[in-house]
């Protein structure tokens, strides 16, 4: 089963379930039936927005600099350099 | 232990005569400290640079009549990542393969990590993660970052892989392993990478992470246009609907 096949399969079933209780087919507090269920879709659309944007702004603020790394490499870079002159390697 | 490890690192290159020779420097000098048995593969595709002049250069200071360590198998011209690795992977005499960048943004270093943690739970590929734990990228402006983020986030939702990091190419691969998932592998450039580890989790191989730090460029300008992006979309999409 691809990914795709996964996707649609889980969201046809949701669909479906949301069918039954919107067209009223299945016996559900007044309340519910009419404030909750019409409104479920758009809701879970814009929760997922939301959700998805807070991870996005979340990661870019904790990413992770390592400019320790950098200093760490062009030290490496030097030492290497000069071995591998002595070895007859050509480093420009 | 009946058989010892041996790790074959390949190394597909392109112009890449003034990092061939640092990267050969830092690989030579982990494996030797940590007790590993290697060998460097390198690919090159007809650099027009010298890179392969460099490459000999290599081979005539590391290599002994007991160790070939370095191996240098070019090809005539530009034939893409996925091909240098299978055209690689013919001549690898190690059990484990590496696969990583000649570049410095994976460092060496973090392979004695890679290869003990492959150890401990028998991992069929380890990956280097930028995104978890204690991994980083030095090099990046808040736009890369952002683009960065959004892209992974993007695969994650769409594919939800399981890894946290899936555009990474610097991998410790079992051998037969790597043949396996490489010979049901279509896309390239990028989504090849991609590819490779959702199949790979498709098939039902187990996978770990060590978080790594990357240092983008440390020669040359970090090249992520419009158009990349775009390939990088259309390559998710086509992993979410084909596997």
């Amino acid at each position: 089963m691809t990914r795709a096949q996964q996707t649609l399969s889980i969201g046809l079933l949701v669909a479906s379930v949301y069918m039954v209780a919107f067209l009223g087919l299945a016996p559900l507090p007044a309340v519910i039936q009419n404030e909750l269920i019409p409104v479920l879709p758009i809701w879970a659309i814009v929760s997922f927005g939301a959700y998805l944007l807070f991870k996005l702004g979340y990661g870019v603020l904790t990413f992770n600099d390592v400019p320790e790394a950098r200093a760490e490499l062009m030290r490496e870079i030097q030492e290497a350099r000069e071995e591998l002159k002595k070895k007859g390697v050509e480093v420009d | 232990m009946a058989t010892k490890d041996k790790y074959s690192v390949l190394l597909p290159t392109y112009n890449e005569r003034r990092n061939l020779p640092i990267i050969t420097w830092l690989l030579e000098r982990t494996f030797t400290a940590n007790n590993l048995d290697w060998e460097l593969i390198i690919i090159d595709d007809g650099s027009p640079d010298g890179t392969q002049d460099i490459a000999k250069q290599l081979i005539t200071a590391y290599n002994t009549k007991s160790q070939q360590r370095i191996v240098l198998k070019p090809r005539a011209g530009k034939l893409g990542l996925g091909t240098a690795y299978v055209h690689g992977l013919q001549f690898a005499k190690g059990n484990f393969v590496i696969i990583m960048d000649a570049d410095f943004s994976h460092h060496p270093k973090f392979l004695p990590k890679m290869i003990a943690l492959q150890k401990e739970g028998n991992y069929d590929i380890v990956t280097g993660t930028r995104y978890a734990g204690d991994g980083g990228v030095y090099g990046w402006d808040l736009k890369r970052k952002l683009v960065s983020r959004g892209a992974n986030l993007f695969a994650d939702t769409v594919l939800r892989p399981g890894v946290s990091d899936l555009t990474g190419s610097f991998r410790l691969y079992k051998k037969d392993v790597l043949q396996k998932v490489i010979t049901s592998t279509e896309s390239k450039g990028y989504s090849f990478q991609m590819e490779m580890m959702v199949r790979a989790k498709a098939m039902g191989f187990k996978v770990a992470e060590v978080p790594i730090s990357f240092v983008d460029r440390v020669y040359g300008d970090s090249k992520l246009g419009g158009e990349e992006i775009a390939e990088y979309l259309k390559g998710v999409l086509n992993l979410w609907m084909k596997v």
